[in-house]
Formats: C-alpha cells, sequence, structure tokens
C-alpha cells in the first residue's frame, strides 16, 4: 500500500471485488457493452432480465427489470459516466432516473497473458446505503444458502486448524 | 434499564467483534468449544476480563454455552455470525454468481468467434 490515490475516506463505503476469466480482454470487454451479451450473464443463475432501453455510450442508460428465481422483480437503472475500450467502465448504477441512492462502479479491466483480469470498485455514497446494498443482495440470492454456506465456512475452519 | 452507549455494545454482533480481544476469542474457538480458563489463559486475560467478553459474544449470540460435567465449555453460535456475513457476502455473492455466469459466457463466445 503506497497510500497514494485513492482517500481512505471511501474505504468503509465500498466493496472490490475481482476475476479472472480465461478469454481475452477485448472478448470480456465486449460482454459488457451490448444488451445481447449482458441479458446472458447478469445476475447470478437463475436471473434474467428484461430491458427496456439501452444505449452504450457515456450519458446513455441501460433502463431494466430484473426478475428473480423467486418471481420477484427488481427495478435497475444504469447509466455510463466513462467508457475507454477495452481498458474501463465507469458507471452509475440505481433502481431508477435521477436515484438519489446511485451507487458507482468502476470497472477495470486487465490483461494476464491470454486471460483477463476484472476488477469492480463500487463505492457506495454513505456507508449506511452500502450496508443497505447488501441487505437488498443479500435478500436477492435468499438466506438460507448464506446460512448453509457460513456453517459449512466455519466447520471447514475448525477441520483446517485442528489437523494442523 | 440498559444505557445507549451498552444498549448498542451488547445488542449489536457489529460492536461486539469491534474490540480485538473478543475477536481474539472468536478465532480460539474456532477450533472447538474451551471452558473460560483454558480461554483466559491462551490469551493472556483475566478470568474476569474473559467471562465480561464471553457474557458480552453471548448477548449478541455469538458464542454459546453448554454444560459438560463441571465444566460449561463455550463454543461459536454461527447463528449470530449471520449478520456479519450478509453485510460482508450479499454484494459479493451476487456479483461472484453474475461473474460465473460472465465466464461461461464468454467461453462460448470464444468458441463460436474461434468457429467463425
Amino acid at each position: 500500500m503506497t497510500g497514494a490515490g485513492r482517500e481512505p475516506a471511501t474505504a468503509d463505503r465500498e466493496i472490490v471485488i475481482s476475476r479472472v476469466i480465461d478469454a481475452p480482454r477485448e472478448l470480456v470487454f465486449e460482454a459488457f457493452t451490448e444488451v445481447r451479451h449482458l441479458s446472458r450473464w447478469w445476475g447470478p443463475e437463475g436471473f434474467t432480465t428484461t430491458t427496456r432501453a439501452f444505449e452504450f455510450r457515456v450519458g446513455g442508460t441501460w433502463d431494466f427489470v430484473m426478475h428473480g428465481p423467486d418471481g420477484t422483480d427488481y427495478p435497475e437503472w444504469i447509466t455510463w459516466t466513462e467508457i475507454v475500450a477495452p481498458e474501463r467502465i465507469a458507471l452509475l448504477h440505481g433502481e431508477h432516473r435521477d436515484d438519489p441512492n446511485a451507487f458507482a462502479s468502476n470497472l477495470a479491466f486487465a490483461s494476464h497473458g491470454t486471460a483477463t483480469r476484472i476488477e469492480m470498485r463500487t463505492v457506495f455514497p454513505t456507508r449506511q446505503l452500502r450496508d443497505e446494498a447488501v441487505e437488498k443482495y443479500h435478500a436477492i440470492e435468499g438466506g438460507e444458502q448464506t446460512l448453509n454456506n457460513l456453517a459449512a465456512y466455519v466447520a471447514g475452519h475448525a477441520r483446517k486448524e485442528g489437523t494442523s | 434499564m440498559l444505557g445507549v452507549a451498552r444498549a448498542a455494545t451488547t445488542s449489536d454482533a457489529f460492536n461486539a467483534i469491534a474490540e480485538p480481544q473478543r475477536r481474539d476469542i472468536l478465532t480460539l474457538l474456532r477450533s472447538g468449544e474451551r471452558p473460560v480458563t483454558d480461554l483466559a489463559q491462551e490469551l493472556g486475560m483475566s478470568l474476569p476480563g474473559a467471562s465480561k467478553h464471553l457474557r458480552v459474544l453471548r448477548e449478541v449470540g455469538l458464542v454459546r454455552v453448554r454444560g459438560a460435567g463441571k465444566q460449561r465449555l463455550y463454543g461459536l453460535d454461527a447463528g449470530g455470525l449471520r449478520p456479519i456475513h450478509e453485510w460482508v457476502g450479499g454484494f459479493e455473492r451476487f456479483w461472484a454468481g453474475s461473474f460465473d455466469r460472465l465466464d461461461a459466457y464468454v467461453q462460448d463466445l470464444k468458441q463460436t468467434r474461434r468457429e467463425e
């Protein structure tokens, strides 16, 4: 940590998620740029989307409804604030136009040989909104599964430490 | 009758684990149940200090206790960890799921482009 460049003040409001995908950067980037691609992978298993409007450009919007596996509909609204192909995408993500609780996500695409590393850095306006978003996404995915995973996680730790 | 500050500490798992010694207790309990004397000794705490921390951890549901003969054994209570797990897990797990599907989709796309 050099500490330069980023305000530590955002640390408790942000969530960073990264993933390495075994495909060239141009191709991974492309999957973020067209609704025919996005509709195939947006949301975890069992989710679908219905798009009302989609225009991939700075200032353009993606207005859509996300359908959860249990039938719940979630209004979603995204506008792009920066697009640098095939390196990065910055967007604002809310539930509707001018949503005061919209949050900013910065996606960075880095080449690693023939693979691509995606880093998504999401910064919420306040820590409370971050917690609320986590709650919302948690509600989306369903609680029982999480608790089961937690039990497995705790048991796994206990085993690991017991044998070391 | 609880004061505001006290209520916050004892009713909220997040406040409970803000205290480093309580985190040490939870870390130690991951390897299995222990009596308070063990915990105090291993973490270099006084017995009353360890007991006090355990009481707070029990009140927020992070630790449970059971009698085993003459001993009282303290262990992790996974139920109380739930809000913490949700807090770190909800959004992230949503995106981990999306990225799983993105990965599969991009592999298909790669294959299709190769065949074209």
